[in-house]
């Protein structure tokens, strides 16, 4: 052909290319935007009911941790500190904060639930995470999780110290992943940070 | 921030992506190039620096792409393809650039940017690059890092692998076999060097 | 251009005689990154196989017009496409699996395995046959890495696809070196030197 042999033509041809298939995933990614949106929404909700201390069923249906949130969980206000509150019959049971700071390959977010007294820890969950599966990843699993329950934040200093697997625990820290340093201190620092601003505009009230 | 911690802040980063943080040992990025090349020394500086060079200003560049072009219109996810072209450009850009101005330079370093253009590791150091949420002048060190790492990785397997050229090696290990051991052993003695600093 | 390529021939090359990994040597990036989990493995695998056989088959569709200059250019585009459009289906309707895959995806797109296939076969072969090549080096890749993943999750956790196996995850200690990069590259190394062994001693010559 001999378009092809024309200067303009492999530019030409580069720009189409681009233009149609960037069409085509801008299409796609409009048809999907909504259950994606609602995938993470779901997601957040789900962490934040996992956080405060709420039954929830091992199979629970999309939908119905959409209701027992709206159900149960008031928005946060200035007051709060932007924590959210888990209420029952109007007084409160639990505050869910939300964390987000950086992990080791991207940002780690999560929902940790602290009682009223503004202590005891009730939960901790993530729904946002890409840490390496088997190492940093199992952030999300139970073993590295239920520790958190029932810990109390300290009253000065760190409010909940991260430590090494090897060594002792006492009511105000947990252990670290075993070869996930990096995202454990990571994750600890920035949780550390966001729990100590939140219980000073809680506290200043 | 103050001057002194700034600076102590990007010193970090740089340390930390050369050693700790290694992008060939530690990330596996950039492995292609790093298995076929690595033979002899004075092949393997040059790829080396090529890599520096493009890695460096390609992260640069792509810093700019991102914050002016995709993030305003929110295409963030357009940044692979975007990344990609203005690799591969500046490739093309550069080849051209040294072709023309110097056939000494192009003789050494110029057959090497080809080979570039394919390997992971650039384009995985503009995707930390925004996983970081790095500023411009952290990205670019951290590029510059991330280079100067890999170079020094392919070196120092280009030197254990000239020493061995003469000693037994089972056939079937031959090749990307003992390249692979010979990495594994790097990568082993790179994480020594974790604990040492608290990267970025 | 070569006479009629046989399906079989297609097969038989991408399992084994022209292997991905451990006869061409490529793909190793997440041969080693992806490889301390099998689950992982398996879903890597199968965007890889859903990539390269999709991208050679639209490369090969458009082999005619594309300008020989920037061939490479186009195909990374069009391998980008499907990695970012296979992302995107995971996002919506498997966001489980999608945060796992999360930093891989981006692996994907610089795997020389599809950029290789691309160049190598795609380029100068008919679409269906591509499509197929595509499929079958996907899979010789997969077959590999399930191999190197079984070793390393066995070893280093005990369990195979998250299931706690007897013997390996009461009695054996944890390696848990095989969790770390060094782990990945031995193992890797090892299975290659097996498979190249294996190769080189039937068909009676020095390997690439």
């Amino acid at each position: 052909m001999k378009m092809h042999d024309k200067v303009w033509f492999p530019v030409l041809y580069m720009f189409l290319a681009t233009l149609f298939f960037s069409a085509i995933l801008i299409v796609f990614g409009a048809f999907t935007r909504q259950r994606v949106e609602d995938n993470e929404r779901i997601a957040f909700e789900r962490a934040v009911l996992e956080a405060v201390p709420i039954e929830l069923a091992k199979r629970i249906s999309p939908a119905e941790i959409h209701r027992l949130y709206v159900e149960n969980i008031r928005d946060a206000t200035p007051q709060t500190g932007g924590a959210l509150l888990y209420m029952k019959d109007d007084s409160l049971i639990a505050y869910a904060l939300p964390l987000d700071g950086p992990g080791f390959w991207a940002p780690i977010k999560g929902v940790i639930g602290i009682a009223q007294d503004m202590r005891m820890i009730t939960g901790i969950a993530f729904y946002e995470q890409n840490e390496t599966p088997g190492l940093g990843g199992e952030i999300t699993k139970p073993q590295f999780r239920n520790q958190f329950e029932g810990k109390k934040l300290a009253t000065g200093g760190v409010p909940l110290e991260m430590r090494l697997p090897t060594e002792a625990l006492d009511e105000s820290s947990v252990h670290a992943i075993t070869g996930a340093t990096q995202t454990s201190t990571r994750f600890a620092d920035f949780m550390n940070e966001q729990l100590r601003a939140w219980r000073a505009t809680v506290e200043e009230r | 921030m103050t001057f002194g911690a700034q600076l102590t802040h990007l010193l970090v980063i740089l340390f930390a992506s050369i050693f700790t943080e290694n992008i060939l040992l530690a990330r596996f990025l950039g492995m292609c190039s790093f298995l076929s090349v690595s033979r002899q020394i004075k092949t393997a500086v040059g790829l080396g620096f090529a890599v520096v060079f493009v890695m460096t200003f390609t992260v640069g560049l792509d810093w700019l792409a991102y914050r002016f072009v995709l993030q305003p219109y929110h295409i963030e996810y357009f940044r692979f393809i975007l990344f990609i072209v203005i690799i591969a450009a500046f490739v093309q850009f550069v080849e051209m650039a040294i072709e023309r101005y110097s056939p000494v330079l192009y003789q050494n370093l110029g057959i090497f940017l080809p080979l570039i253009t394919v390997n992971c590791a650039i384009l995985g150091a503009s995707l930390f690059m925004v996983i970081r949420e790095y500023g411009f002048v952290e990205g670019v060190v951290f590029g510059l890092g991330s280079g100067i790492g890999w170079m020094l990785a392919i070196v120092a397997m280009a030197g254990i692998r000239e020493k061995l050229a003469h000693s037994r090696i089972p056939k079937g290990l031959q090749g990307p076999g003992i390249t692979l051991i010979i990495a594994g052993l790097m990568a082993l003695a790179f994480i020594g060097f974790t604990g040492v600093l608290s990267g970025g | 251009m070569p006479g009629q390529i046989r399906t079989r021939d297609v097969v038989i090359n991408g399992l084994w005689v022209d292997n991905p990994v451990f006869h061409q040597i490529l793909g190793i990036c997440s041969a080693l990154a992806v490889t301390n989990l099998v689950i992982n493995t398996v879903v890597m695998s199968v965007a890889v196989i859903f990539t390269t056989a999709l991208s050679g088959f639209t490369v090969s569709l458009l082999r005619k017009w594309t300008p020989r200059v920037i061939r490479m250019m186009v195909e990374t585009l069009i391998i980008a496409f499907y990695v970012i459009l296979f992302d995107q289906a995971l996002k919506a309707y498997w966001p489980d699996m999608s945060r796992s895959l999360g930093p891989y995806v981006g692996l994907i797109i610089t795997n020389c395995i599809i950029m290789g296939r691309a160049e190598a076969f795609a380029n100068a072969n008919p679409p269906g046959i591509s499509l197929l090549d595509g499929f079958f080096s996907g899979a010789g890749y997969a077959l590999v890495l399930i191999a190197v993943s079984i070793v390393r999750e066995l070893l280093g956790m005990g369990s195979i696809l998250g299931i706690p196996v007897p013997f390996f995850s009461t009695q054996l200690d944890r390696w848990i070196i095989m969790v770390m990069p060094p782990g990945a590259f031995f193992t890797l190394a090892v299975i290659v030197w097996i498979l190249r062994s294996l190769q080189q001693s039937r068909s009676g010559e020095t390997g690439k």
